[in-house]
């Protein structure tokens, strides 16, 4: 396997969405190329790292301010209807 | 005009604040709202990668929430619920915005530009440290440099955890498309955040 045909490879293998004998391949080749080591390391850290990302909040300068939006345009929406209303 | 104040520990689990909202008690909608708008303008701002759009997509989510509140079944939580509710209401745009974006670089290869040049390891670990805020402007403004075709995929599979096929689905791609845009994302959002990584 050559370093391009790993990079074209390298989300599959990190999903594991490969054939066993590609994952062989890819395993070979990243163990004798410390350049595609470092793709694969970076590129799975960045994963993580956005995951974590997901449960960013919003900087509290903006939020107090996107709030008050919200909170207005909630409060002026039309009224339910009779059906809504009920307990 | 400053926001209403409230004891958010009036509700102090999801299921009084499901009683208060069908109560329609109005601080339970912004109990709601407190809780959970965060999140909700997280998701939308960075599928529209657009604060105008995200914020009407936030006021259209809660809108539409209370308005379903009798149908909610309370199997996932009022947080995952109202993610749901979030990304399809960002999809809705964005599917509007379309012919805007119909023409751009998504062609479904690999592109020159995304063959990795940046060859430092990261000394950073993801999975123990926090995420100071200059790392996250970095990679908020990374994700915003990607095109949007790309961006949304990356979005739904890496940050919002949505399957390949879950993801194919909500776009209308084929799931092959749906694996060469998320690679190409994590290639050039890579790329971007290196020369970061290589100076901190």
């Amino acid at each position: 396997m050559t370093c391009e045909e790993l990079i074209a490879h390298l989300s599959s293998y990190i999903d594991h969405e490969m054939d066993a004998d590609l994952v062989a391949e890819v395993q070979e080749h990243i163990a004798h190329c410390r350049n595609c080591r470092v793709v694969l390391d970076t590129t799975q850290r960045l994963i993580v790292l956005v995951h974590d990302e997901g449960r960013r909040i919003i900087p509290a300068g903006q939020r107090d301010a996107l709030f008050d939006r919200l909170q207005q345009a909630f409060l002026s929406r039309p009224p339910a209807s009779e059906a809504d209303t009920t307990v | 005009m400053p926001g209403p104040t409230i004891d958010l520990t009036i509700y102090d689990d999801e299921a009084a604040l499901l009683a208060g909202l069908r109560r329609r008690e109005p601080d339970a909608c912004t109990c709601l709202i407190k809780r959970f708008a965060p999140l909700v303008y997280a998701q939308a701002i960075r599928l529209l990668g657009d604060a105008d759009e995200a914020e009407g997509a936030l006021q259209q989510t809660f809108i539409k929430a209370c308005d379903k509140l009798d149908t909610y079944e309370g199997r996932s939580g009022l947080g995952s619920w109202l993610y749901r509710i979030a990304t399809n209401e960002a999809l809705m745009l964005l599917r509007q915005r379309l012919p805007r974006t119909t023409i751009d670089d998504v062609a479904d290869a690999i592109q020159a530009d995304e063959i990795p040049q940046h060859l430092t390891p990261w000394t950073l670990d993801p999975a123990t440290a926090a995420l100071n805020s200059e790392l996250r402007a970095n990679l908020e403004q990374a994700l915003a440099t990607l095109p949007e075709t790309l961006r949304i995929v990356f979005v739904l599979r890496d940050i919002q955890g949505l399957s390949t096929e879950e993801t194919a689905a909500a776009l209308g791609l084929g799931e092959s498309a749906v694996k060469v845009r998320l690679h190409r994302a994590r290639l050039r959002l890579r790329e971007l955040l290196s020369a970061y990584m290589r100076e901190h």
